[in-house]
């Protein structure tokens, strides 16, 4: 009922190459340690009672974030503070960069990993819509080599993914983005900072002559669904219909329709829903107003 | 349950010890150094009371493993005062009375210290980014911030 | 009062350099050595059920466990004002989390193993959560055998109820002062139970010698109160219990009483020679420890056409959880204070404790302040509307005054409350209303004001005792401790003052230890700076008739012409000087050293208020309820995101009548820390399921202030209007300080919005739909 003093006893490997660890995940009951931040406390709160803790941080490139003409790729590793405060990050991807630096505390974004929030698959992850909107590809490690996932597969519901037991995330691929691309993430808690968020949405935009209006607006929601939520409506007429004010109060709407939140002890299904609308017209015109200042 | 020997330095000083692979860092401090300094306010990352640096960087002790500390550098709020001078910041939080009952003061300090170290003169809004994650029940925070802001104005923290 | 030398100066905390340097020494720091056992309760799944069978065959079997102790080793029950428990569950679980067993094992992990292996067999009870339902006769009587217990001359628990005190204020005649009233309002408050949420939780460590001597070292607020608590409880001599209170970090009323302590010494019986320690984790601190009580406040207050108060009837329901012990004081303390602080001609007042089975209520900063501030202070502003008065206005019209009788028919003692609203006016510009920053932003002030007593027995006691040593530093020894407010500091520099030595001099002797240290009540009710701060300046002026008596003598000198300055003893008469040094532990030889005379100079001194009055039991009325009220007024200044709810709070400002402020900064700092503790406890509440399990029992879904939260701008003042029985004027301040906080937030935000909130927590969802309409 209520959360044991301490952790319970695990036997810990540290693993310093990829070679082995399928194998001991598969024969053992294991579970993957990055930062531990979900690790610890779900263990403390008796939610794993693992085996064998496997360090998995220290595989080489988990921590690297490296830049290339094909994108920007993250090891599952690397934590929130490294992504928050990484130059081409907060250039290129400010979405990322904003989500990454919105969760918890500084002393915890220190150890909280991009992967682990992604692996623990928490609606209320806050890297989760940005990821969603960024279109990331998650790059898994198994027994039979790497394969990759789009991370609009990967979550499957709340703590569930497509990881086998076999395998573990090493790293996340964000496609390049186009020249003068726009991002936010904001976030709603209920405090002004540092609390889970109720409702999270990040938005990526883009000058896109393919579209009818010659932008392209990419918009996910978090908190609001078992997994974070892409809304396609909106983003349709965006594309659709040069973004003025009435627009984008239409696609906040249509973001609102989208969310299927449940009530719980942070916040009410209504006023998420509510919120959505609110912070999403926020980070659609802070999107939209990134977009015109660069075109100047 | 497996057991490790670690060599870790702890405010500079070299320690062996043998470590149950599910031991915390803020328990082998506290439970095999006695150094109680750093505090236990939650087990949970939530207080901060158990930061401490490692490897420079502040981080919540409680969710860290003594296992995982081999071969690094961790400092505590006993390692702030050097050859028994208090540090500017320690020194400021006393004549500011940013101090109360005390026990959020040991985080409050590392992370402070932390902070000074990246960004020499923080604004008010870089001070309360930097202690989120360190709850104060007593002082209401106010004289927290302008023992750091001193600290920062006199130029940093020794 | 000119040319006092450390009274009234901000020095420097004299424990500070020990709590930046991580030297401080709190209960969970002690070391122990590895003969330490540790102990874990197993606790009640279930809010309310009979407890028919408790095997701990299978934890006993567990390698490492050393003892299971049950509610059948702790039958006695125990209690401060009304014994009501028993230290483990005895026949019945009232709330979750109830301690059932307590298992001692080497290690904490073995024990926390073992805790999980004891079979509790419950047969479920309907439960009830709200006081209000709980006083319905059909409600699940929570302890039927109230009638038996244990209970001080001036509680009045109702047997056969959920009642455990029921006070009665009953003063003019209501009825006849309705219809003369030209504006009534009438209201509905809800208060949700609230943690103090201290950042080091709870922590005891004890140890049962086969000699019968028994040691405590715990967290506490009040060693003495505990030691008498326990040793009765488990029929232990008081001279075998000893008390040791090192540093506490964090009480708030949380560690005042006895909650889990008397466990971990239970527990040490059973391994006799071996300290156990117990601590409480986060989960367990918020609902295993104590809580703030919740409350239902029925209230109508009514004026004339002239903004005059007419009338007021209020119904308090405190709902006190599992256990009443303590809270039976605080339903009291709100019933002879009911009005507020404001003068009422006809009052109805009934204020009831009421058993829930929720985590047990108690002691905490305002001891049922805050909860009838919330809404007295928001008719009060509505009944300034209704007449069309500033509400500033309203409130220097009718809050208490020196001298004016008050509720209880007691002559009001001497404060200046309208100094207060008029200082907290200015520095909030109040006649100003300056426009939000954003359209979609709504910017509003309010104001609020307070009173609170020392809410205790009549008589708590305190005492002091001064040794010098060779070098004329002093050890000052007391009862009392510091929870983080400053009582050392303040208390030295009181012992500086008397004494005529440097503050510098002074060193308090702690940590406290019953053993050793003089008696002291309880450190709560505000009481330190006035009640031991007596004691000190008592035993300070014993050690210092002491001193001149010897040099006087010495000198052939008449002692009233002597005096001490700085740390010598000098003469108005000779201009003769004598140094303390050595002389206050060897004496003065006579002439050409013909003999001694002096010796060890030790002062003790005692402070203990004797007049406090009975209560007549049907009316409240009485000379003297209390000791003295402490009086204060806070304004805020705040601004509301229309789209969110999200409240930004600008400034708060603050004024309390100290009396003195021995150690200005001091008192500001406990003004300052109270506007955020006061601000916080508005968004806060433990949250309890159906069932009466915790909801957010964690500090991520407990959400307490951080320091992204705070008031742009926290200002605070100082008045002084001095208390004729304290040293130098002085009254105390640190609960005062968060008590009128969040009905001040409500009034602002009614400013801001037009929307009134009657019910805490506030939350930016719940703004956000009072706005928007649900
Ligand atoms: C006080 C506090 C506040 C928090 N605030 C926030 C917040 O504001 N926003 C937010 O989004 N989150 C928050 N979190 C949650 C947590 O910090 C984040 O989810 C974090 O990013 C998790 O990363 P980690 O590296 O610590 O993961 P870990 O705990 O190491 O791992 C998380 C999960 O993924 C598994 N795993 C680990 N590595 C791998 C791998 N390579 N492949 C597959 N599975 C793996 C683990 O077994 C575990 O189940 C908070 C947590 C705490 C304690
Ligand atoms: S003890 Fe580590 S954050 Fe609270
Ligand atoms: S000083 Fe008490 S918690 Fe900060």
């Amino acid at each position: 009922m209520l959360a044991r003093p301490g952790l319970p006893q695990f036997e810990y490997v540290r693993a310093t190459t990829s070679v082995g660890v399928h194998d001991l995940l598969s024969t053992a009951n294991a579970r993957l340690l990055m930062g531990g931040t979900d690790l610890f406390t779900q263990m403390r709160d008796g939610v794993w009672r693992p085996r064998v803790v496997v360090d998995v941080k220290h595989i080489p490139g988990m921590q690297d974030i490296t830049m290339d003409p094909g994108g920007l790729t993250v090891g599952a590793a690397v934590t929130m503070n490294q992504l928050a405060r990484h130059p081409a990050v907060q250039r290129l991807y400010p979405a990322l960069a904003q989500a990454a630096s919105s969760v918890g505390s500084f002393q915890l974004r220190n150890r909280a990993t991009l992967g682990g929030n992604l692996c623990n698959a928490s609606p209320c992850a806050d890297t989760a819509p940005a990821v969603a909107a960024l279109e990331a590809i998650l790059v898994l490690s198994g027994p039979a080599g790497q394969r990759e996932t789009p991370f609009y597969d990967f979550v499957l519901g709340p703590g569930r993914t497509v990881v086998g037991t076999d395998e573990f995330l090493i790293g996340i691929r964000f496609p390049a983005q186009p020249a003068g691309s726009a991002g936010c993430y904001l976030k709603l808690g209920r405090s002004r900072m540092g609390d889970l968020s109720v409702v999270g949405v990040a938005v990526v935009a883009f000058r896109d002559l393919a579209a009818r209006s010659g932008y392209r607006f990419r918009l996910a929601l978090g908190s609001v669904a078992p997994v974070a939520l892409r809304v396609p409506a909106a983003e349709s007429l965006l594309a659709a219909e040069p973004p003025h004010e009435t627009n984008l109060a239409a696609a906040a709407d249509l973001a609102m329709h989208a969310a299927v939140p449940i009530s719980d002890v942070r916040a009410t299904a209504i006023y998420q829903t509510l919120m959505v609308r609110t912070l999403t017209l926020r980070a659609l015109e802070s999107a939209w107003a990134q977009l015109q200042g660069a075109g100047r | 349950m497996s057991v490790h020997p670690i060599a870790v330095t702890i405010n500079g000083k070299a320690e062996y010890l043998e470590v149950p692979a599910h031991m915390t860092l803020l328990q082998m401090l506290r439970d095999r150094l006695a150094l109680t300094g750093t505090k236990n306010g939650c087990e949970a990352g939530e207080c901060g009371a158990c930061t401490v640096l490692l490897d420079g960087q502040p981080v919540n002790s409680c969710l860290v493993l003594a296992v995982e500390v081999d071969g690094r550098q961790v400092v505590t709020v006993e390692g702030l005062a050097q050859d028994g001078t208090l540090s500017g910041l320690q020194q400021a939080f006393i004549e500011h009375n940013a101090v109360q009952c005390g026990f959020c003061t040991p985080g409050m300090l590392i992370s402070s210290q932390a902070l000074l170290a990246r960004n020499p003169s923080p604004d008010e809004d870089a001070i309360k980014e930097a202690l989120l994650g360190n709850l104060c029940r007593c002082t209401g925070y106010g004289r927290i911030i302008q023992a750091i802001q001193d600290v920062a104005r006199g130029g940093g923290a020794s | 009062m000119s040319g006092l030398s450390t009274v009234g100066k901000s020095v420097l905390r004299i424990d500070a350099h020990d709590k930046v340097t991580g030297a401080a020494v709190y209960a969970d720091d002690l070391q122990f050595g590895p003969g330490l056992y540790y102990g874990r309760l197993v606790r009640s799944p279930h809010a309310h059920a009979l407890i028919i069978k408790v095997d701990a065959s299978r934890a006993l079997a567990l390698p490492g466990v050393k003892a299971v102790v049950t509610g059948r080793d702790t039958p006695t029950r125990i209690g401060l004002y009304l014994k009501d428990r028993t230290i483990f569950a005895l026949d019945r679980a009232r709330m979750v989390g109830d301690p059932v067993a307590g298992v001692v094992a080497t290690s904490e992990e073995i024990a926390e193993e073992a805790a999980r292996l004891v079979e509790v067999k419950y047969e479920e009870l309907p439960a009830v959560f709200d006081p209000v339902v709980a006083i319905q006769p059909d409600a699940p009587l929570i302890h039927p055998d109230l009638g038996e217990y244990e209970v001080v001359p001036f509680i009045f628990p109702q047997p056969g109820t959920n009642i455990s005190e029921h006070f009665k204020l009953r003063r003019g005649d209501v009825e006849a002062a309705w219809p003369r009233c030209a504006a009534i309002i009438e209201g509905t408050f809800r208060l949700p139970p609230i943690q103090h949420v201290p950042i080091e939780p709870h922590v005891a460590v004890a140890l049962w010698e086969l000699s019968g001597q028994v040691s405590l070292w715990t967290c506490s607020q009040s060693p003495f109160a505990q030691r008498d608590l326990i040793a009765q409880s488990l029929g232990i001599p008081h001279g075998n219990l000893r008390v040791i209170a090192p540093y506490v970090g964090g009480g708030f009323g949380g560690k005042a009483g006895v909650s889990m302590e008397a466990a971990a010494v239970a527990m040490a019986r059973a391994v006799k020679g071996h300290p156990v320690k117990l601590r409480m984790t986060r989960e367990e601190e918020f609902i295993c420890t104590t809580a703030r009580q919740s409350l239902v406040a029925n209230i109508m207050i009514g004026c004339d056409d002239q903004a005059n108060l007419l009338a007021m009837e209020v119904a308090y329901y405190f709902g006190g959880g599992s256990s009443n012990e303590y809270g039976v004081n605080i339903a009291r303390a709100a019933g002879y204070s009911c009005t507020g602080p404001y003068l009422v001609p006809n009052v109805k007042g009934d204020s009831y404790c009421v058993y829930t089975n929720t985590p047990i209520g108690s002691a905490m900063r305002g001891f049922g302040m805050p909860e009838i501030h919330w809404g007295i202070e928001q008719i009060m502003d509505q009944l300034a509307e209704k007449v069309a008065m500033d509400p500033a206005e309203f409130r220097r019209r009718n809050c208490v005054k020196t001298g004016r009788t008050i509720l209880t028919g007691m002559e009001m003692p001497a404060i200046d409350l309208v100094a207060c609203i008029d200082k907290v006016t200015q520095a909030i510009q109040w006649e100003k209303r300056p426009p939000a920053s954003a359209p979609h932003k709504k910017r509003g002030k309010g104001l609020a004001i307070m009173w609170k007593a020392p809410a205790m027995p009549p008589n708590p006691g305190s005492s002091a005792m001064v040794r010098f040593n060779e070098d004329a530093t002093v050890n000052v020894e007391i009862g009392a401790q510091d929870l983080g407010q400053g009582a050392f500091t303040v208390l030295a520099q009181i012992a500086a003052e008397t004494l005529g030595v440097p503050y510098e001099w002074v060193r308090i002797s702690v940590p406290v230890d019953t053993k050793y240290s003089p008696y002291e009540w309880q450190t709560v009710a505000s009481r330190i700076t006035w009640s031991v701060g007596n004691a000190v300046r008592a035993a300070a002026g014993d050690a210092r008739q002491k001193i001149l008596a010897v040099v006087a003598e010495h000198w052939h000198e008449d002692p009233a012409d002597l005096d001490i300055r700085d740390g010598a003893v000098v003469s108005f008469k000779s201009e003769r000087e004598q140094p303390l040094q050595n002389m206050v532990v060897y004496g003065l030889p006579n002439d050409d050293f013909e003999g001694w005379k002096g010796g060890p100079v030790v002062g003790s001194g005692k402070f203990m208020p004797t007049y406090v009055t009975n209560l007549d039991f049907e009316t409240g009325q009485g000379t003297r309820a209390v000791v003295h009220y402490t009086v204060g007024a806070q304004a805020v200044d705040l601004e509301v995101d229309t789209e969110t709810g999200q409240v930004e709070v600008l400034k708060i400002a603050s004024a309390y009548d100290v009396g003195k402020a021995i150690n200005p900064d001091l008192v500001l700092t406990q003004i300052e820390g109270g506007a955020v503790h006061g601000l916080s406890s508005a968004y806060e509440a433990i949250r309890l399921d159906a069932q009466g399990r915790p909801l957010n029992a964690n500090l991520v879904d407990y959400r307490i202030a951080t320091i992204a939260d705070i008031p742009r701008e926290i200002h605070g003042d100082i008045v002084e209007t001095p208390l004729e029985d304290g040293p130098w004027g002085a009254r105390g301040v640190g609960e005062h300080v968060m008590v009128q906080t969040a009905p001040a937030i409500a009034n602002a935000l009614y400013d801001a919005l037009g929307v009134r909130f009657s019910e805490l927590p506030l939350s930016a969802e719940k703004i956000f739909m009072a706005l928007h309409g649900s």
